[in-house]
């Protein structure tokens, strides 16, 4: 895997009529899960695989062209750009035929679409970062990205949680945080099991347990709503403001760019002021559908 | 002057030939929509955004997708009989397929048709359009307008592109003083005819109180049936689903249809729905347009055009409803100011 | 004679309100356009004087039963109250959990009916005052009188009032519906007697105009489904798009479903925008379930839904 140095990279930006899907061919399909694969992947057109490039926490739509499209962020770093990467839950239509597709298979991707995690507003501070489930898959785009810029950030507090050692998706990314000394990392699954050693409970009652420090920290939260909802008390307690306190929002997606209408909350749409918001701007949202 | 623009244009008329009353392409011969001039049942929105679109398709060559753009310019079409409040709801949704992204599929029909709109004397019982900003004489967001003044049509011409194709209409003339003064006399006429008022200053006030009176919305939206009447006939509802569909060799194609907010699966996800509830639905349709758009574009998305009021199967009266706002219960919005 | 029907329907179910017998009431009120009415639900005493009974009745309110808790009063017309014990013989609602208020009804007035009659249309119509056979209809300064066949609503027409079996109260006498059995059915007289070919090019043009709205099947107490067939993705059944191959088939297939469960209240057709004529399928439907199981949905709260049931000396015959 290269990493590239991005900072001086010019921003791609989707162009011309945004509804048409690029080709891509699935280079890669690693099992992540029972239900969830990462499928690594290309596009075909070798200038678009040069010039494409996004932002952590950005999304793409992607296709199999005749049964639909459906919405994940790019679960790779855009340091590392020998591919790219998104992670995938088998839950209907479209996430299924994704599943039936073996390496060498085409999907279309519309994208990047949305905003992105704000490294500016990192820089120079804490790291915690807080997952559950598949939820790790957008920030582990954000990880591997400060990893590979380690000098702009201070310490990289990683807490994640599955509900057993089976739903831990990227477990050869746990095993190199595991060992990379300048990364605190603590694995959590939700009950006891076989041939399992490390920390049991809830992934808001490990980070209690944690107990990372809020002074000159952010903190980003993903997961199953459940989660981020007790995830957020915990870390107020612990001192975080609802500006250090950051998350992805989702939202049944179509159009991905503020124009089918269905992905809004109050006067914003999740697809193109977010998925990242930081909790200070949800709390003033002028709805509560979130 | 129908028959020379023909000759360039798809001309639509308003018409009830196919068994509803929408635009049809002008069959060159009638002249009903002349006389009786009541606004269509299904909004010119739908030459625009049509009811089902298709937005590109797809085969496979030697294993491989290749994807085909759809081609070339949509036809030039001319619109004519456009009542005011239809042609102020396409000016009103053309923000948001401008905004952020060019919607090249609805900007590029909007490019390719000329607007004839034609001023409403009679509205209806349901209509509202005088609360929300111009009458129903007005020559907003048209081409030229055409206002009845007995034995002849007034023209108003709007736009450079509406000068355009008059040039050399025959049967063209100078307007008299007198024929203005009659003009006018027919605008204020139709603007007294529309009886059913509201208060948006009063709405727009209350509404970012009231978001979270959950007793409220659910009384009012306890009649709701949650089907796609209001939206589908509403001229500033534009929503769209996007659907796939293949044949056995691989082929096929991605098309775009209606949606509607009301639908219980609109928000839909494998593992909740944010819109579960009725009166949440309810509630969003009734923000959508006169809170959150006004918010984002600086307009009311309503145009008073009243195909809601009159085709909803239970009768549910948007103009009800918004007069019957509560005075503002400390919402979050009067919380919030208060902690801060 | 409105007024008293109404006067005793206003203090019956104030009764039942304050006696606790119901929760709530579901029944009409004044619409705010001309010759409309509109549900209302209420638990509150004070709103039962808004309670209307009028020749526009026209929604049928069990389809709001099944998302109401408590007990339920609702003000029924026949083939109301006919879709309620259909909805109770699919244990869609319980019968402890709704008090039926059999109001009675010679039939409501098809406005569009009326306003092709006139050539007017309704807000442009000065007055109808229904006069127990004729329609005294008052427009452009004068009064004319109609017949009942003329505006009444085809599904009126041909109604069975003996359908009518049970409910908790009547409000006033069931009068016989003005008309017969025979009548009301002329549209399907006529597509009888087309052609096959003849039909299909009748049936395509109309589907043509379908806009995919489901209002049909939104206001049809039938159709409770908590998950329609047309949202099912694994498989896709009909396409969502508005084609007219799958909106054909979406309405061939809903007349399927709620075949048994039709009491032909005609709401589906009034109030479809494309002006599809749904009442024809609807009536023609319940005419093919009587015809060959002598079954009137409705009827017999007790007896299992027809199509959820089989008995075992059924005709063979319809397996072809």
């Amino acid at each position: 895997m290269t990493i590239s140095d991005i900072s001086h990279r010019k921003r791609y930006l989707p162009e011309g009529n945004v509804y048409l899907p690029h080709i891509a061919v699935i280079e890669k399909i690693i099992y992540e899960t029972p239900n969830v694969k990462t499928f690594h992947f290309n596009f075909k057109d070798e200038k678009l695989k040069e010039e494409f490039t996004f932002e952590s926490g950005q999304f793409g739509e992607y296709s199999v062209l005749g049964i639909g499209e459906a919405t994940f962020c790019i679960s790779s770093s855009p340091t590392r750009r020998d591919n790219l990467e998104c992670t995938v839950a088998r839950v209907g239509k479209v996430t299924n035929a994704l599943h039936r597709l073996g390496e060498g298979a085409e999907i279309g991707f519309r994208g990047p679409f949305g905003n992105s995690f704000p490294l500016d507003y990192m820089a120079g501070k804490n790291l915690v970062l807080v997952a559950g489930g598949i939820g790790l898959a957008p920030l582990r785009s954000l990880i591997w990205n400060a990893l590979d810029n380690r000098a702009q950030y201070g310490s990289i507090d990683i807490i994640y949680g599955a509900r057993t050692p089976g739903d831990l998706c990227f477990k050869y990314d746990l095993e190199s945080w595991e060992k990379d000394s300048s990364v605190n990392m603590t694995t959590t699954v939700d009950r006891e099991a076989p041939d399992w050693q490390g920390n049991v409970g809830f992934v808001p009652a490990i980070t209690e347990k944690v107990a990372p420090s809020a002074k000159n920290a952010v903190a980003i939260v993903c997961g199953p709503p459940i989660m981020i909802r007790f995830t957020f008390p915990v870390l107020e307690k612990l001192g975080f403001t609802p500006a250090q306190m950051i998350t992805t929002l989702e939202k049944r997606m179509k159009c991905g760019i503020g124009k089918c209408g269905r992905c809004n909350i109050g006067d914003i749409y999740v697809c193109r002021d977010g998925p990242v918001f930081s909790y200070e701007q949800i709390r003033n949202f002028s709805s509560d559908e979130y | 002057m129908l028959e020379k623009w023909q000759k360039e244009f798809a001309v639509f008329v308003p018409s009830k030939a196919s068994g509803v009353s929408q635009m049809e392409v002008w069959d060159g011969q009638d002249t009903a929509f002349l006389d009786r001039n009541r606004n269509t049942a299904v909004p010119p929105k739908a030459k625009f955004l049509p009811g089902m679109e298709k937005m590109f398709g797809f085969r496979k060559e030697e294993g491989s997708y290749v994807v085909e753009p759809t081609d070339g310019e949509p036809p030039k079409q001319l619109l004519f009989g456009i009542h005011p409040c239809d042609a102020r709801a396409i000016g009103i949704i053309d923000m948001v397929f401008k905004d952020a992204y060019d919607d090249k599929y609805y900007l590029s029909r909007r490019e390719n048709t000329v607007l004839v709109g034609m001023a409403c004397t009679s509205p209806y019982d349901s209509c509202f359009c005088t609360s929300l900003g111009f009458g129903p004489a007005d020559a907003t967001d048209v081409d030229i307008m055409l206002i009845d003044i007995g034995d002849a049509l007034l023209i108003e011409e709007v736009t450079e592109k509406g000068r355009g194709i008059l040039a050399g209409a025959k049967g063209v003339i100078e307007a008299t003083e007198k024929d203005e003064k009659e003009a006018a006399a027919a605008r204020e006429s139709a603007n007294a005819k529309v009886s059913r008022k509201i208060d948006t200053a009063e709405i727009s006030r209350r509404l970012p109180l009231v978001f979270n009176d959950r007793e409220f919305w659910e009384e009012v939206s306890a009649k709701c049936v949650s089907c796609g009447i209001c939206t589908f006939l509403c001229p500033t509802c534009y929503c769209f689903d996007i659907n796939d569909e293949m044949l056995q060799d691989g082929s096929g194609a991605r098309y775009r249809n209606w949606d509607c907010c009301s639908f219980a699966i609109y928000t839909r996800m494998p593992a909740e729905n944010p819109r579960e509830e009725k009166w949440r639905r309810v509630r969003q349709k009734v923000y959508h347009k006169y809170l959150f758009y006004p918010e984002l574009f600086n307009v009311i998305a309503c145009t008073g055009c009243g195909r809601c009021i009159r085709q909803c199967p239970v009768n549910w009266d948007i103009t009800q409803t918004l007069s019957k706002l509560p005075a503002g219960s400390p919402g979050k919005a009067e919380e919030k100011q208060k902690a801060s | 004679m409105t007024r008293e029907i109404e006067k005793k329907l206003r203090d019956t179910v104030r009764e039942l309100l304050e006696k606790e017998t119901i929760d709530r009431i579901v029944g009409y009120e004044a619409g705010s356009l001309k010759f409309s009415t509109t549900p209302l639900i209420t638990s509150n005493k004070a709103d039962v004087d808004r309670l209307v009974i009028n020749p526009f009745t026209h929604s049928n309110l069990s389809v709001f039963l099944r998302d109401l808790c408590g007990k339920v009063g609702i003000v029924a017309k026949g083939c109301d109250a006919r879709s309620t014990i259909s909805l109770i013989q699919d244990r869609q609602i319980a019968r402890k959990d709704v008090f039926i208020i059999g109001a009675p009804c010679d039939g409501v007035i098809d406005l569009a009916k009326v306003e092709k009659l006139i050539g007017l249309d309704r807000d442009e119509i000065d007055d109808i005052v229904w006069q127990g056979e004729k329609a005294a209809i008052t427009f452009a300064g004068s009064t004319q009188k109609f017949s009942a066949k003329e505006v009444l609503a085809d599904s009126c027409l041909g109604c069975d009032p003996s359908d009518f079996k049970e409910c908790d109260m009547l409000i006033g006498e069931i009068e016989p519906i003005v008309g017969g059995k025979e009548l009301g059915q002329d549209r399907i007289r006529e597509m009888e007697a087309m052609a096959p070919a003849q039909r299909w090019e009748f049936w395509k043009k109309e589907f043509s105009r379908c806009i995919r709205c489901y209002g049909c099947r939104q206001v049809c107490p039938a159709c409770f489904c908590d998950r329609c067939f047309v949202e099912e993705t694994e498989p896709r059944w009909i396409s969502p798009l508005p084609k007219w191959q799958d909106n054909l088939i979406f309405q061939v297939v809903r007349m399927m479903h709620v075949a048994g469960r039709c009491t032909n209240c005609g709401e589906c057709e009034r109030i479809c925008p494309a002006n599809i004529p749904l009442g024809s399928l609807t009536k023609k439907m319940e005419e093919i379930v009587d015809e060959l199981f002598q079954y009137r949905a409705g009827t017999d709260k007790d007896a299992p839904p027809l199509m959820a049931a089989y008995q075992p000396d059924e005709l063979e015959d319809l397996m072809r």
